[in-house]
């Protein structure tokens, strides 16, 4: 394994866990259906960071990632006496997510981008970023900054759907078949957004990469 | 070493630029501010009252409204199979009426050949005749004769019979009812 990819493990371990942990939402989703409404801050405590990480990345902006995963949480809370338990928890509750974003984002005007300051330190310290600094041969907060929004950028100026599936694969680091059912599309077309979506990010992005 | 230096000299792809974005994370003082924001939009939810449409849907569930809407759908659907119904007794009573017309008409030429066959037995005999006819028949006839409006009775030499024909009630041609006793 690569030293980037124990880095990146190492800062964000929990990609695949809500996969394994079916069995378990589903346990908890019933006693909320039975009345125990308490029950729910288990589960608004075990996604609320994947959630907001993948509104994050598809707005570009704190302040309505925020108000948008409040609001995936709100609208699961008020369905979850419907939720029948075919499909797994997570992938409703992504699903909630993306579609709320999607309907946020047709509707938006104007893109704002605002990025976190706080990027990880360790991150900061790892071996992409030496060869990042070395290579532009840039101050490494400087380069931390630029890079933020960078590919803020990037991924802004693909489609909706297209940055959905970069985020969800690349970012949350789900399976394309996973993809696929929370977008309710074919593993093909999975792949195929995915195809296009890293040609686009290679051009846009090409001062940094190679 | 080797392996380092394969490390060092790797090309950064995309999928490496996009896993640094994983480590874009809130601070606890997000999380904390989420928590309560989030709490105190979900106990609105709870206590907000629904919107109209919802409301509705919600009176419309009700076993009274439910029980008003199917007396309404079955009196809508007794109107419905009722006026075919009612055209059809509109239509038989037109049939009705021609009938009579005709009956009207039959009678009509029934009298005058009666009153043509009295003529005739009138000379042979002294038949007491009493017989609704027209005016212009009479006046063809050349003449007179006891009419009575309640009936004609005509009698021959071999048998006493009658007929009577009922007029109470009764018009002819212009209304097309007529009744007939025998």
């Amino acid at each position: 394994m690569s030293l980037i990819g124990s880095v990146t493990k190492a800062i964000y371990p929990a990609q695949s866990e809500p996969v394994l942990d079916r069995d378990v939402d589903w346990a908890i989703v019933q006693k909320v259906q039975a009345g125990n409404v308490g029950a729910f801050d288990q589960l608004v405590q075990k996604y609320r960071e994947p959630i907001f990480s993948i509104i994050y990345n598809m707005t570009s902006n704190r302040e309505d990632a925020s108000d948008l995963a409040q609001e995936t949480f709100i609208k699961a809370f008020q369905a979850i006496a419907r939720f029948k338990g075919k499909s797994s928890f997570f992938t409703w509750i992504y699903r909630i997510a993306i579609n709320s974003t999607m309907t946020f984002l047709k509707k938006r005007s104007r893109r704002r981008y605002i990025s976190y300051e706080n990027i990880d330190q360790e991150v900061s310290n790892s071996e992409i970023f030496e060869r990042l600094t070395a290579k532009n041969q840039t101050e490494k907060g400087a380069l931390i900054s630029e890079l933020q929004e960078k590919l803020n950028d990037a991924l802004q100026k693909l489609s909706i759907k297209h940055r959905t599936v970069v985020i969800l694969h690349e970012i949350e680091g789900l399976e394309h078949t996973e993809i696929a059912e929370i977008t309710k599309t074919s593993v093909g077309t999975v792949r195929s957004r995915l195809h296009y979506a890293k040609q686009q990010l290679q051009s846009n992005l090409k001062e940094y990469v190679g | 070493m080797a392996s380092e230096s394969n490390d060092s000299h790797k090309s950064i792809k995309v999928e490496d630029l996009l896993r640094l974005k994983r480590s874009e994370r809130p601070t606890d003082t997000f999380w904390n501010e989420f928590d309560r924001e989030l709490h105190q939009r979900m106990l609105q939810t709870l206590v907000k009252k629904d919107p109209w449409y919802r409301q509705l849907m919600r009176a419309f569930s009700g076993p009274r409204v439910q029980t008003l809407g199917v007396s309404c759908a079955a009196l809508f659907v007794a109107m419905l199979l009722m006026r075919p119904a009612t055209f059809e007794r509109t239509s038989s009573q037109a049939e009705v009426a021609a009938v009579s017309a005709s009956i009207a008409s039959a009678s009509a030429v029934v009298v005058n050949q009666l009153a043509l066959s009295d003529l005739c037995a009138s000379s042979r005999s002294d038949y007491q005749i009493e017989m609704i006819s027209s005016e212009v028949a009479s006046v063809e006839l050349g003449f007179t004769r006891d009419f009575s409006l309640e009936g004609i009775q005509v009698a021959s030499e071999d048998s006493d019979y009658s007929m009577n024909f009922g007029l109470n009630g009764a018009t002819f041609g212009s209304t097309g009812v007529v009744s007939l006793a025998f």
